[in-house]
């Protein structure tokens, strides 16, 4: 049997700390949704089939302005590329479990998730303790996320403007991202997507999110290979 | 006012979508190989990827408008919150110390404003 109760408990245990931050992320995206206009069950089908708070936030403000229904599929599609990403790097760790597992733990593949689950998978390099690690960090965070994007729309108004609560966004990542730059090669990949996104801003549909990203990972494996070669 | 079906029509397209993204290598590289030089770039997708994300909610002040200074609050609140995660390593601390730098920085910037 591939489920093991202690890691699925340790998955939960370790990952609710960090709720209290991810919080706010659900409020914002459920207060999103209010003001773009989402009827409940649309609210509802955002958070838990899209299940992505970034394309959330997105799909919110496109609706609310009136883009095309193409334009707003392509873009939270593109910001969504990264789990492309997320998976491949998960993929060698999930192979030797059964189909029902693999689907389960793909679709609560999200950024949190996949920085906990593949941190235990090369922690213990074991297929049933990542397993079920994973499996608890992500019915965690998924349950989580429906209850406070939930609430964030109903409370809507309630929270002040003033008060920037959108900006727990970027800490949200930022608290993920510091932690991978483990090395002077993963650095200068971060420094080339940061100076790169910026740059191409211009683009259209956030694409300069995914070509920072292409920039950024080229400009690693270079650094990688000279590292390795003087 | 937008319809239901514009609003299911996203909902379900980019929800089946997101869950192929988060599905294809897994489901495709449980039969094959992965090539050794894809395994060599994804060490860095994490990192670059969260970047892009990251910078344009911080150096941006309104979309368009490049702030990258010590002026723009977002920027010192992000600074102070990336020390926190390098010697903390704790999401928590991380966001609570980058809200309340912040508050404070857009405080003492209205101040100085009125001053």
């Amino acid at each position: 049997m591939i489920f093991s109760r202690l890691d699925f408990v340790a998955g939960v245990r370790d990952m609710t700390p960090p709720l209290i931050g991810l919080a706010p992320f659900g409020l914002v995206c459920g207060v999103g949704a209010q003001s773009a206009g989402a009827s409940p069950w649309e609210a509802l089908g955002l958070s838990a089939l899209m299940f992505s708070g970034a394309a959330q936030i997105l799909a919110a403000q496109l609706i609310a302005a009136g883009a095309p229904v193409a334009v707003t599929i392509l873009t939270c599609v593109v910001v969504g590329l990264r789990f492309l990403m997320y998976s491949a790097a998960m993929a060698p760790h999930l192979k030797a479990l059964p189909t029902r597992w693999r689907h389960a733990l793909a679709f609560l593949l999200t950024d949190q998730a996949f920085a906990a689950g593949i941190r235990r998978f090369r922690e213990t390099g074991d297929t049933r303790n990542g397993a079920s690690y994973f499996l608890g960090t992500g019915v965690l965070l998924w349950t989580t996320w429906q209850v406070t994007c939930f609430a964030g729309y109903w409370l809507g108004n309630v929270i002040p403007v003033a008060w920037s609560l959108d900006f727990v966004v970027p800490l949200c990542f930022l608290a993920l991202l510091v932690p991978t730059l483990e090395d002077g090669s993963t650095r200068v990949a971060a420094v080339a997507a940061g100076i790169a996104v910026v740059a191409l801003d211009a683009l259209p549909m956030r694409l300069s999110l995914i070509c920072a990203g292409v920039i950024g990972i080229a400009a690693g494996m270079l650094a990688e290979a000279r590292r390795g070669s003087s | 006012m937008t319809s239901a079906i514009e609003w299911w029509a996203v909902i379900l397209v980019v929800g089946s979508l997101n869950f192929l993204s988060r599905l294809s290598f897994i489901a495709v590289f449980a039969h094959f190989e992965m090539p050794p030089l894809v395994a060599r770039g994804l060490r860095f997708v994490p990192a670059a990827m969260l970047t892009a994300i990251v910078v344009p909610s911080v150096v941006f002040s309104a979309p368009g408008t490049l702030a990258f200074t010590y002026a723009n609050p977002k920027v010192v609140a992000a600074a102070i919150a990336a020390a926190v995660a390098w010697r903390t390593k704790n999401a928590v601390a991380t966001m609570g110390i980058g809200m309340v730098t912040l508050w404070l920085m857009q405080w003492l910037l209205g101040a100085a404003r009125a001053a």
